[in-house]
């Protein structure tokens, strides 16, 4: 341990030595700042007069000499935490308070005229130094007591509460403090008013025929999608596992279908299909003799598009959850005679508990954040989401009236968040325990098993006609007017000019880049994600519940804040990452996360701890164990955390449409732009371009991953044979 | 650990780069194939500057340039309405770019009075009536031809229009209205007309849409929007209103504490130059270019041949004006809490 | 395959959850090559004792060593220690060799080494040849030799058994306990074992130590623990045992004449002082007798037939007794009135 201070406290001293301490024009990739930007290293820094620097390369000497010089281990990792944590607190501190322009602290205080030139943002020396003080103070934390801590467990909290409150608070904050300022001012008297005004709240639409407040038809429905998608989601789940059920791999790709579709066709497709002068209605009204309507317009049309959208969602988490599910809890409870009802109803739904309550949790969230549907849908019906996008790029900007909308989606959030964990008290649900288990899980009752059919199998073929018609709308020349056939849409998105080679469609540039940034963005998201899973389901440390929430937070708050506060907080330095791919990068994965977090949090409370602790009382460290028992054990949440980052990562919008940039422009800001512009043909061919890739791309990352080995064969009990 | 950390380290070290001297970084708020189109024509006029363009709409840009006041990243922003031009220039997030505008015709020039240089008209666009043909017939419904038709109860339940409070087109034509009428007429007129509509978007260019594809029998917009849309193959037919009609300027900024301000101001000049805003109708844009000897396509609206009026953008752009419209608006017309 | 092993030796080792006490101030010790039993009700601290061995929770306050050195600080990871655990935890994810070559394979052994290892780790325990299954193709007893091989091939200085055999049905369990036994003592293991069941304890203990209310109640061999019982606790826990109330009138050298129910008896007197006391009566230390003989009054409230002895519950003015007698051509029924006889030198005293 002393060793693996030792080493990164060398890397960061190497790097405060040699890596230019400050943002270079040019970025890394450009090695000119080994010749000509010497003098930008930290260390040439201070010399230079950049004395501020100091305290850092300061801090990691000092910890070098005292993990040389004392002996005593506990002295020793507590005198190398102060210095570490002291050396962190300097590099912050000068970064917040010396900058060249925007929001700075102490502006007072510190008059000098190098310190009032400012400095660009941070480095990668900048960032190593601190990484490096960060592992060092960690583990020295897992020292400095009495053993309690694993340094990997300590590290990896280190970095992701480091992580967290870089990526998600100090942005949001930026944003949150909008809902305070009065006339320049800050005021606590002036927000309560307007928190619970009744734009907000007004539950009229209970008593009158008027419509409730924006908070209230938010709630609705988000906890009607999230009801809805669980219940959708488990049918799916229990027809995949307790049936054999033929068309099971169709089924699986319709449950993947609409993750996979960009944002906005879901809605087009089904206005094609169902608005006013939609196909269906039409054949309907002409049928029936009905005068077509508007219904679509407004909670229905949201609402069934969230239930397209968001039901696969639901199923991937369940899945897991539901092939977890002991079979020997099922015969146990089939041998004391219960049927295969009660079997379902008293022992496999309440070991699905965590699973439904996750489910639920991320349907009702992603109806809060969704922004595509309620866009294109919504009509009349006010949701939150949409309100906070227009009160920041409204016709009237109003960034207060954003963050007090925020600020009741966070409060919808949170108390969600706090039901869900009423609900699953502390009750255990491990079900994957050391000792293996041959059974079979107990088939579904016929009742119950028609039942799943008869809610999953309409949603499937409801999913079936409408992917179809974006196929068919991306071969015509105009949707819905001229239906002639078509392949002008993809030659202009997709051109090549063989001749020279060239690509020379339109939409080359944004897809390459949107792939780029996906596919770095997933596995570093499935990473985090997973990893704050194991720490908050396996170990036990201080502030874990708020340590849980604060991991929730980036996913609650709708992307149009998450994207403009990101502006706010890394446009300047200490941390300049505007224009680039970086801050793409970042968004994706603190927005995707928490999905990661719930999957891994759902089925790994599914895996008994004594696998842990056998793993580490046969010498393994939780890192090994971590990579040899519980990331095997979990192949279907990591595939789950891996498909749903690369997925979001290429189909969210309404954070990138702020962040991104010429240099990097993401395929769905594209596809809105066309959109908008009434190119529907080229946006839905250029949709259907990135859903074949995607697909693709899932079926190469179930391939990688694998499928868990727990049992030889595949345990669904067949019926006709057994009974 | 190490793992976490070489990730870490590998993220930073894909730190890209900011800008270049020679980049120009343009935030384009027009139509994408317009601005694909000037991109390429002025790369081709200037081979040594590398346009870096990306498209977002203008209340997006002006959240955008908000946000970044400082240290932009953007150096000029083409193309949009003009009212978020000029609240950036209002509040200091633009800066004048000193070019003649002798050339350009009234409206235009009038803008960049307005605004001390800091922004100046590229194209104008009339407001006008849109209708679905098909269904307007179908159910035999007479086409209106001035504002006032639309207060008629053979509309009820036809009309779409945007929510002024989220879309610079429906506060357009708030205030065209109040310019028509004055304000209480203006008011009453508006709550006549709201007991027929069906929908108030939160996007502009919305209701054209769903009038082209029948999902509203009426829409009020912009008529360029319109004349695409109809252009494209949509049974859409424009309406210019008898009583008159105001209409938007789009316009074009440099960003204030822009990295490349030799290159702003070069574009700035392209744009208003008549060869390139003569292009426009090819990528099918059928706005009125600002430049008097610029050639404008047939299909356009014949701005000589619509009654417009003397659109005040000083007074009806200002905050004040802006916010005491909107709040009467809210009051008198539009519910907070529209009836779903 | 070892000669590793080593011993155990707990300087008052306080543990807390919070506000909870699980240990109060333990001092034990455990030599070398002994299959020491921690015995006791649930909740008396026995497995918290287990875990702190291993290093899976840690000493809230005092010292713990394990083969002389001081590993209070050391996480489960770096003890030369191995657990096997009550619900096996198996790796359900790999084959039997792999599981057992695990704790090899993460001290990065070389593998085919390791592979061989394990395969005679298997061989010890009666599988070899079952190394490529998955443990959800095995028996119940199969698994719980897989997780005892597992376990021994690390050579661990210490081995843990967490009530190994509470999933295994009875006659299995005394199967897999005599191997456990035979495997310990071959190859000179040092072995720490858990369990509720006194019977098990007595079968396969060097010594063992009860636990009771997060305290060690005694630490003995089967046998002290059984004749020499040190409180009433450990009498009832330890082997069934009647407690009747007595007073101990004086002491005569190893002889205590003490009085039950009036009735005058001359008992081992187990360093008991005078006063009141508990007489401990193993149900073989009691004779049933016609009612006219000598001994304490009662009736017979249940009566059974085992085939090789009888059970019989008597209900007494000193409350009810258990006695086992002899198979009888005439067996007293239920409701017989009786005399209950005690053997003297069988009983035993304990502080009241």
């Amino acid at each position: 341990m002393k060793k693996t201070v030792l080493i990164w406290l060398a890397i960061g001293l190497v790097s405060f030595v040699l890596l230019p301490w400050h943002m270079t024009e040019d970025g890394l990739y450009d090695a000119t700042w080994m010749t000509d930007g010497v003098a930008a290293t930290g260390l040439f820094s201070i010399l230079a007069g950049q004395w501020w620097l100091a305290p850092a390369g300061l801090a990691i000497l000092a910890a070098i000499v005292i993990q040389l010089a004392i002996d005593e281990p506990v002295k020793r990792a507590r005198l190398t935490l102060g210095t570490a944590v002291a050396g962190l607190a300097f590099i912050a501190l000068q970064g917040l308070i010396i900058v060249r322009a925007g929001p700075r602290i102490f502006e007072t205080l510190f008059v000098s005229e190098a310190v009032m030139a400012g400095q660009p943002g941070m480095g990668a020396g900048a960032g190593i130094c601190a990484l490096a003080l960060l592992f060092a103070a960690t583990i020295s934390l897992s020292q400095s007591d009495k053993g309690q801590g694993d340094a990997f467990v300590v590290s990896t909290i280190g970095l992701i509460v480091a992580l967290v409150a870089i990526f998600v608070f100090f942005p949001v904050i930026h944003i949150l403090v909008r809902a305070f300022e009065v006339d320049g001012g800050y005021s606590l008297t002036e927000f309560f008013p307007r928190f619970f005004s009744s734009d907000i709240w007004d539950l009229s639409c209970l008593i009158s025929n008027r419509s409730c407040g924006v908070g209230i038809n938010s709630l609705f429905l988000a906890v009607m999608t999230g009801a809805g998608t669980t219940l959708l989601g488990l049918s799916f789940a229990l027809i995949f596992t307790r049936t054999d059920f033929r068309a099971k791999k169709l089924l699986r790709v319709l449950t993947v279908l609409p993750i996979i579709t960009p944002p906005f066709v879901i809605g087009l497709a089904l206005i094609l299909l169902f608005g006013r002068t939609g196909t269906i209605t039409e054949y309907f009204a002409d049928l029936l003799g009905w005068e077509a309507t508007r219904w679509l317009y407004g909670f229905w049309g949201i609402y069934f598009a969230q239930l397209l959208s968001f039901t696969p969602i639901a199923f991937l988490v369940l899945i897991g959850v539901v092939q977890g599910v002991s079979p020997s809890m099922e015969e146990a409870s089939q041998t004391l005679d219960a049927n295969r009802w009660q079997t379902f109803r008293f022992v496999s739904l309440p070991l699905m508990r965590p699973g439904l309550a996750n489910a639920f949790l991320l349907g009702f969230i992603e109806s809060l954040a969704d922004f595509g549907n309620p866009l294109v849908l919504g009509s009349g019906y006010s949701v939150l989401s949409t309100d906070i996008y227009f009160a920041i790029v409204g016709a009237v900007a109003d960034p207060a009236k954003a963050a007090i909308l925020a600020i009741a989606l966070l409060t919808l959030t949170l108390t969600a968040f706090m039901a869900q964990r009423m609900w699953l008290g502390k009750k255990s649900y491990a079900t994957i325990t050391g000792k293996a288990d041959s059974g079979q899980n107990a088939s579904l009752n016929p009742i119950l098993k028609w039942a799943c059919y008869c809610t999953a199998l309409p949603w499937a073929a409801f999913t079936l006609v409408v992917y179809s018609m974006i196929i068919f709308g991306s071969f015509v020349k105009l949707w819905g007017i001229n239906h002639g056939f078509t392949f002008d849409h993809y030659i202009r998105a997709f051109g090549i000019d063989f001749s020279t080679g060239r690509f020379s469609g339109v939409a080359w540039d944004s897809y390459f880049t949107t792939l780029t940034i996906s596919s770095i963005a997933a596995p570093l998201t499935a990473l985090v994600g997973l990893s704050t899973a194991y720490l908050l389901v396996r170990q036990k440390f201080w502030g874990k519940d708020a340590f849980e929430f604060s991991t929730m937070l980036s996913f609650a708050i709708p992307g149009t804040v998450i994207g403009v506060s990101y502006i706010m907080a890394f446009n300047f330095p200490p941390i300049e990452l505007t224009g680039t791919s970086i801050i793409l990068i970042i968004v994706f994965v603190f927005r995707n996360m928490p999905v990661g977090v719930r999957g891994g949090i759902a089925a790994m409370s599914q895996l008994d701890k004594s696998l842990d602790e056998a793993s580490i009382t046969l010498g393994a460290n939780s890192f090994t164990t971590v990579r040899r028992v519980i990331l095997p054990l979990m192949g279907p949440a990591v595939l789950a955390a891996l498909t749903y980052s690369f997925v979001r990562a290429i189909t969210s919008v309404s954070a990138v449409i702020f962040l991104v940039s010429a240099k990097h422009n993401m395929a769905t800001s594209f596809i809105v732009g066309r959109v908008e512009n009434g190119e529907f043909g080229l946006a839905i061919a250029y949709s259907a371009a990135l859903i074949i890739t995607m697909l693709a791309a899932i079926l190469l990352l179930q391939l990688l991953v694998g499928v868990r080995r727990l049992r030889r064969s595949d345990r669904v009990q067949q019926i006709a044979k057994t009974a | 650990m190490k793992k976490l950390g070489m990730v870490s380290v590998a993220a930073l070290l894909a730190s890209g780069a900011v800008a270049w001297a020679d980049e120009l970084s343009l935030v384009c708020s027009a139509e994408q194939d317009w601005c694909d189109l000037m991109v390429a024509a002025f790369e081709a006029e200037n081979p040594d500057t590398d346009v870096l363009m990306v498209r977002k709409s203008t209340g997006e840009t002006l959240a955008q340039v908000r946000a970044e006041a400082g240290n932009p990243k953007i150096d000029v922003w083409w193309g949009g309405t003009g009212d978020p031009h000029l609240i950036a220039a209002e509040e200091g997030l633009s800066q004048a770019s000193g070019v003649d505008t002798s050339e350009l015709l009234g409206w235009a020039q009038n803008m960049a009075e307005i605004s001390r240089g800091k922004t100046v008209g590229i194209y104008a666009g009339a407001l006008g009536i849109g209708y679905n043909a098909d269904i307007l017939a179908e159910k035999g419904i007479e086409p209106p031809q001035c504002w006032a038709d639309l207060e008629d109860s053979r509309f009820e339940g036809e009309i779409q229009v945007a929510n002024p409070n989220s879309s610079g087109t429906a506060y357009t034509e708030l205030a065209t209205f109040v310019q028509l009428f004055g304000e209480d007429e203006a008011m009453t007129k508006l709550a006549a007309v709201g007991k027929n509509v069906n929908s108030y978007t939160k996007s502009g260019s919305a209701p054209s849409k769903a009038a082209a594809r029948g999902e509203t029998g009426v829409s009020i917009g912009f008529m360029h929007d319109m004349v695409k849309l109809a252009s494209q193959g949509f049974p859409l037919k424009i309406v210019a209103p008898c009583e008159g009609t105001g209409y938007e300027v789009g316009a074009v900024s440099i960003i204030d504490g822009a990295r490349n301000l030799v290159g702003a101001k070069k574009w700035v000049e392209f744009a208003l130059s008549a060869e390139v805003q003569s292009r426009a109708p090819e990528v099918g844009s059928f706005q009125v270019p600002s430049n008097s000897n610029a050639q404008v396509a047939p299909e356009s609206p014949d701005l000589a041949s619509i009654k417009l009026i003397d659109y005040d953008f000083a007074t009806y752009g200002s905050s004040e004006t802006r916010e005491r419209l909107l709040a009467r608006w809210d009051s008198e017309v539009g519910d907070p809490n529209p009836q779903q | 395959m070892t000669k590793k092993t080593g011993s155990v030796r707990f300087e008052s080792v306080v543990k807390k959850y919070g506000e909870v006490t699980a240990l109060k101030k333990l001092d034990l010790s455990i030599d070398p090559g002994k299959l020491v039993t921690l015995l006791g009700p649930s909740g008396c601290g026995k497995t918290t004792t287990l875990r702190l061995i291993a290093g899976l929770e840690m000493a809230t306050e005092g010292k713990i060593y394990i083969g002389g050195e001081d590993v209070t600080h050391l996480t489960a990871t770096y003890r030369k220690v191995s657990m096997v655990f009550q619900s096996y935890a198996l790796f359900p994810h790999m084959t039997v060799r792999e599981n057992v070559a695990y704790g090899l394979t993460v001290k990065s052994a070389p593998k085919a080494e390791a592979a061989q290892k394990a395969d005679e780790g298997l061989e010890l325990v009666g599988l070899a040849g079952f190394g490529d299954r998955l443990p959800s193709e095995l028996s119940g007893g199969q698994q719980q030799r897989v997780a005892v091989a597992r376990a021994i091939v690390l050579e661990p200085e210490v081995l843990l058994l967490d009530e190994p055999l509470s999933n295994l049905d009875a006659k299995l369990r005394r199967h897999v306990r005599e191997e456990i036994r035979q495997i310990q003592q071959s190859l000179g293991l040092t072995a720490v074992y858990v369990t509720h069941d006194q019977e098990e304890a007595m079968a396969v203990s060097d010594d063992i130590i009860v636990m009771n209310n997060a305290e060690i109640a005694q630490i003995g061999t089967p046998n002290d623990l059984y004749e020499a019982p040190s409180s009433a606790f450990i009498a009832d826990f330890i082997g069934d045992a009647n407690l009747v109330p007595c007073d101990v009138d004086a002491l005569d050298g190893a002889i205590a004449r003490a009085r039950v129910n009036g009735q005058k008896l001359s008992v081992p007197s187990n360093g008991i002082r005078k006063g009141a006391a508990q007489m401990v009566l193993r149900p073989q230390a009691l004779t049933l007798q016609k009612p006219d003989q000598p001994g304490l009054e009662g009736q017979i409230s249940y009566a059974a037939y085992l085939g090789k002895e009888m059970q019989y519950t008597v209900e007494t003015l000193v409350g009810s007794l258990f006695v086992i007698g002899p198979v009888q051509a005439q067996p007293f029924l239920r409701g017989d009135s009786v005399s209950v006889g005690i053997i003297e030198d069988q009983a035993r005293l304990v502080s009241a």
